[in-house]
């Protein structure tokens, strides 16, 4: 059917008749996708710009039939800080800077001893970042309560990710291991973190991690939630890694053990780092789920960016602004999101290594 | 000394034994702490609790639970309503995202592109969004029950939920369900014996005709007589709200189409994936072979692709499964709401409770997992 298009007919033409249209059943699947696209595209383009309203300050100004920006320009703030106070704010951004600047260095190829620097880095960064956001030693306190919105989404999504790592690491070696007490441990507390709902773990660290600490020890509700979260990725992270080191052919563990290299040496020096690399896609992936995730906090009243979107939908002063909030919210994880899968896709690509 | 500081074996088992010590003495530690502050705060503990009255009333309800039933009950209700949700949205999930990743794979880039848009919309979205956006964005939206959506004048869907019609009495529709299940053995043994002569003689029976006639068109006839003979409760306006009919809650309805666009947009990717996954020199070899294309597409793509989906279905029914919780987020009765929730808001009783209900969700996986591993490894390569 590659001839069907006249040969005097524009290239343009003829290419587009042998795309869409070279077959009566062709023709008739591009005419309903193009109707579907149509009632899909237009209305959301005429709601969410042609008839939205952008100018003002109060719900007064949404008189338009679309979307109410000014809803969100007047929430702004608060969809990206929570109750953090104005005044403070500047430190969300340094510690936002002080991440970015992170995950710069981390691609540092001929950083000298690379492989210690980063994790340490990453270690360093945890901690001022702790210390920046909360307070302390200078800065004035916020308590965690203040905290939300994309900013404590980023916050739980970096620090139970970059917890999860390490512990996922060991557990992946624990399931991996010869030593029978080791791998049961290891396997066991894997497949238990994996087959719960994360909301049940939410509520089993923030009702039970306060009643197994010694009496009046009291565990800050944010970092109750950051730990279930940390250790049900860790439990992701590790079946991840776990498939990396599957990869890696036995004859490595054998020429290192040739070479007089004893079990943390062939793990540290040759397998992981090979491990690694194959398991970066999944581990990526495993992120992704977790910045997913981080959205169910607002079940324990810890309000991230889907919360406090929710919240701000009880506002008498902006009543029926639910499609805004949800526009708005739903966009911001989509970019996120979406960046990372391709940068995911992207490092499965570039980084295909055969044995 | 150092004799044995070396010893692979003595190591060994010196790095067991401290892991194990370790965790018994956190466990204890634990249970110390536990009960140390438990009695500082004159908590209950132990079962008895299942067997004292609920008194919670809950909106939707599949089993004889009334609010006077104990908390064994409750939790009933919560297993059933996980497994309903569970059950329709695995259903609906696989038949659009089969459909989706197909059209993926399309040759008309219009359409693939459509699919292609639909999966990337999903994926990168939390899904508690679009529990929420439903149920706050779309069902609360919907007109009252005086300006319902008709479909086909017997369901109607408004603000309230959906009301569907039910059968007043259900003799039938047990008969029904019988025959359909004599179909299924039938069908298995013409299957069975199908192959037995295939791999003896070389011929070829139509099992897929035999398929249609006892897996589809039996039981519709079943049905459908079935349908037409039993009285009908059909819902009906009267005054401000429909008489008459089963209502699904609106809960039901956001939860139930939350959880199916999402798990498609993940399901199209495991089916595309599948499908490429079986290289052209399949298809090749088979016609080589003389296998026409459909014969080609059953005998030889087919089987491989379904090795290749199953272990990545398997973890997303699952994640189906677990993620019934969201229900939790809009009041939805499933295990988590009603158990973790209320129950546990009425009892005090948090240990007791959130270990029930993980035991719950721990056993429903090993057994889904248990059967996806026997169906997995039937159709798994024989290497000889």
């Amino acid at each position: 059917m590659s001839d069907v298009a006249a040969p005097s007919m524009p290239p343009l033409l003829r290419r587009l008749r042998q795309g869409y249209f070279a077959t009566p059943v062709d023709a008739v699947v591009s005419i309903l996708c193009i109707a579907a696209i149509v009632a899909i595209v237009v209305p959301i383009v005429r709601w969410a710009v042609i008839d939205a309203n952008f100018a003002g300050t109060t719900r007064a100004d949404c008189t338009g039939e679309g979307a109410c920006w000014v809803f969100i320009k007047a929430r702004f703030g608060q969809f990206m800080y929570g109750f953090y106070p104005v005044d403070q704010r500047w430190r969300v951004n340094a510690a936002g800077l002080l991440l970015v600047a992170t995950v710069c260095f981390s691609f540092w190829k001929a950083m000298p001893r690379r492989a210690i620097a980063v994790p340490a880095l990453w270690a360093l960064m945890l901690l001022v970042g702790a210390w920046l956001l909360a307070g302390g030693f200078g800065l004035p306190r916020v308590e965690t309560r203040q905290w939300g919105g994309l900013m404590l989404t980023v916050f739980l999504s970096v620090y139970a990710g970059v917890l999860a790592v390490p512990l996922g690491i060991l557990l992946a070696l624990g399931r991996q291991s010869e030593l029978p007490v080791i791998r049961l441990v290891a396997t066991i507390f894997i497949e238990f973190w994996r087959g719960v709902p994360i909301i049940t773990v939410i509520f089993l660290a923030s009702l039970l991690l306060p009643l197994v600490m010694p009496a009046g020890w009291d565990i800050d509700r944010l970092v109750r939630a950051l730990v279930g979260l940390a250790f049900v990725i860790a439990a992701y992270m590790a079946e991840a890694v776990r498939g990396g080191l599957q990869a890696i052919p036995k004859g490595q563990w054998e020429a290192a053990a040739a070479g007089g290299l004893g079990y943390w040496q062939t793990t540290g020096l040759i397998v992981l780092p090979q491990a690694l690399r194959i398991s970066m896609p999944a581990m990526t992936n495993e992120f992704i789920a977790l910045v997913k995730n981080t959205s169910l906090v607002s079940i324990v009243s810890i309000f991230d960016l889907l919360g406090i979107a929710q919240a701000s939908l009880a506002d008498p002063a902006w009543v029926g602004l639910n499609k805004e909030a949800y526009a708005f919210a739903g966009t911001v994880y989509w970019i996120i999101c979406f960046g990372l899968s391709r940068w995911s896709r992207h490092l499965e690509a570039s980084r295909k290594t055969t044995h | 000394m150092t004799r044995y500081f070396y010893d692979k074996r003595v190591r060994e088992i010196f790095w067991q034994a401290a892991l194990l010590l370790g965790l018994v003495a956190t466990v204890v530690v634990i249970v110390r702490n536990a009960s140390q502050n438990m009695v500082n705060a004159g908590m209950a503990s132990g079962f008895d609790f299942l067997w004292r009255t609920s008194g919670i009333d809950v909106p939707f309800v599949l089993t004889s639970y009334t609010p006077d039933s104990n908390i064994l009950a409750l939790l009933w209700v919560g297993v059933v309503n996980t497994l309903v949700i569970s059950f329709v949205s695995v259903v609906a999930a696989t038949l659009l995202g089969f459909v989706i990743g197909v059209a993926r794979l399309s040759a008309n880039r219009l359409l693939s592109g459509l699919a292609g848009a639909f999966i990337e919309f999903v994926r990168n979205i939390p899904l508690l969004f679009f529990v929420l956006f439903w149920y706050f964005g779309v069902i609360a939206a919907l007109p009252g029950p005086r300006q319902s959506i008709g479909i086909f004048s017997i369901a109607y869907l408004n603000n309230r939920g959906l009301t569907i019609p039910v059968p007043t009495e259900g003799s039938a529709f047990r008969i029904a369900a019988a025959v359909v299940l004599v179909g299924l053995i039938a069908q298995a043994a013409i299957a069975f014996w199908a192959k037995r002569r295939r791999d003896a003689t070389g011929q070829i029976f139509p099992v897929w005709a035999s398929g249609l006639a006892l897996l589809a068109a039996l039981p519709a006839l079943a049905f459908g007589i079935a349908a037409t003979v039993s009285p009908w409760d059909v819902p009906a306006l009267r005054g401000f709200n429909f008489r008459g009919g089963f209502v699904l809650v609106p809960e039901f309805v956001a939860l139930f189409a939350a959880l199916t666009t999402y798990t498609a947009g993940f399901i199209a990717e495991i089916v595309r994936g599948g499908i490429q996954s079986v290289v052209k020199g399949q298809w090749e070899a088979a016609y080589a072979l003389g296998l026409r294309p459909n014969r080609a597409l059953n005998l030889v793509v087919i089987p491989q692709a379904l090795r290749v989906m199953i272990p990545p279905l398997t973890s997303q029914y699952l994640n189906v499964l677990k993620n019934s919780s969201f229900g939790a987020a809009i009041a939805f009765p499933e295990l988590v709401s009603v158990f973790v929730g209320s129950a546990l808001t009425n009892t005090g009783q948090a240990i007791e409770i959130i270990a029930i209900t993980l035991a719950i969700y721990l056993a429903i996986g090993l057994a889904v997992s248990g059967f996806m591993n026997w169906y997995n490894a039937k159709t798994a390569l024989v290497t000889r």
